[in-house]
């Protein structure tokens, strides 16, 4: 995997995007961005970061402002709890920075790294990134999707589930 | 018989001078299977008569009857969610769920096995090690769910839950909410809801007691008929917002 098709992840958590998904059936599957916004009372510069989140993983487009719900965005919301993991966790597989990881972590002995590592691999992959964010947004949408694990304690930052 | 039944609760905190009443003549029935919300203004005493139902704040008079049974201090069978969520930032998510469990006196085994059911069925799989700080508000919120839950209450109680949270995070939540009210491996049957949102007590509850202030006291009790899952933009979904907004205005 060359570094150069790995894209950084917006610091948003997965909670809002499910919000985004169910706001967008409400409203028949189509909105503008602006819109959502202003209903909302969110800044438009942090609605938008949803909305990428929300594309990475595959589940809206994002056509000249608008946000679409995207076919596995409507079978996402209609997935019970335990499905929605394995959809999320196939997403994340495919995403530069989390299959960079998944073999990075493969290749440990006991597949696991520390956080000390882990942010300096974040910091050469995107440099031009806040390595803490990115970790913490990665474990974070990791941990969701049941793929990493991260133990504060322990200092381990390994694969779940592998 | 109503599975909770509310009679003439009043209460009122002594002052150095005087005292200060802040529910007055408080009586509705629950029935089993309901879930209620409870709006008003600030002040009018809402969290407080949650309290109460609970067995945490005592009355100053009146009677909270449970399944037809007076309860003595606090009812366990009603578990709190809070707006802040009240999570202790020292321990895990885990352990913070377990916590629920301790004061049964079960067996650690036993509060391992119900603590990860309940971490399943709100979503925190993969999250079990992670500490609060680590956590978005919504994921916070999922743990003092999990924590409510995992006693098995029938009744939960929610003090404006996801008045803390941002409008998209909160739309995932009360989505969450409502299938695990509406699921039957659950043992939740009520749920009582105190929100200053109108919006969020039509779109959730079977019906909604509208309080004033001054002292606190209810001044309608709306059935909301509309079909589930309900649509924020019908005409009759912001008919009965109007209504309910005008009932608060005039006497807030």
């Amino acid at each position: 995997m060359p570094p150069a098709s790995i894209t950084p992840l917006p610091d948003v958590g997965l909670t809002l995007v499910f919000g985004l998904l169910e706001l967008l059936e409400d409203r028949g599957g189509r909105e503008d961005g602006y819109k959502i916004a202003r209903d909302l009372n969110f800044k438009f510069g942090d609605l938008l970061k949803v909305m990428k989140a929300a594309e990475i993983l595959g589940f809206v487009s994002t056509p000249a402002g608008d946000v679409v719900l995207e076919p596995l965005g409507q079978q996402f919301l209609a997935a019970n709890v335990n499905d929605r993991k394995l959809m999320l966790r196939e997403q994340l597989r495919n995403h530069g920075l989390f299959s960079y990881f998944i073999r990075l972590l493969h290749g440990q002995e006991d597949k696991a790294l520390t956080r000390e590592v882990a942010l300096e691999h974040l910091a050469m992959l995107l440099p031009s990134e806040k390595p803490e964010r990115q970790f913490l947004t990665m474990v974070n949408w990791g941990r969701y999707g049941e793929l990493f694990g991260y133990n504060k304690d322990e200092d381990r930052f390994y694969l779940d589930n592998e | 018989m109503a599975f909770l039944e509310l009679k003439h609760i009043s209460k009122s905190f002594a002052l150095s001078k005087g005292t200060l009443q802040v529910l007055n003549d408080i009586s509705f029935d629950v029935g089993e299977g309901e879930f209620v919300a409870i709006v008003g203004p600030s002040g009018c005493g809402k969290s407080t008569l949650l309290r109460i139902i609970n067995g945490i704040v005592p009355m100053t008079s009146g009677q909270v009857l449970y399944r037809g049974r007076q309860v003595d201090g606090i009812n366990l069978e009603c578990a709190l969610v809070f707006q802040s969520f009240a999570l202790l930032p020292w321990l895990s998510v885990k352990a913070n769920v377990e916590l629920g469990l301790e004061a049964q006196g079960l067996p650690l085994a036993e509060r391992e096995k119900r603590a990860s059911v309940y971490i399943d069925k709100v979503g925190l799989d993969g999250f079990e090690e992670a500490y609060p700080r680590e956590l978005s508000g919504g994921m916070k919120q999922r743990v003092g769910l999990a924590r409510a839950l995992v006693v098995e209450p029938k009744v939960l109680m929610m003090d404006e839950p996801f008045s803390a949270l941002d409008a998209l995070t909160a739309i995932t939540l009360r989505e969450e909410l409502l299938d695990i009210w509406q699921s039957p491996d659950m043992p939740v049957k009520n749920i009582i809801l105190v929100t200053h949102i109108i919006e969020e007590a039509i779109e959730l509850a079977d019906r909604i007691i509208v309080m004033a202030t001054g002292p606190g006291r209810v001044v309608k009790d709306i059935k909301v008929e509309l079909p589930r899952p309900r649509d924020r933009r019908t005409e009759a979904f912001n008919t009965l917002t109007d209504q309910v907004f005008s009932l608060i205005e005039e006497r807030g």
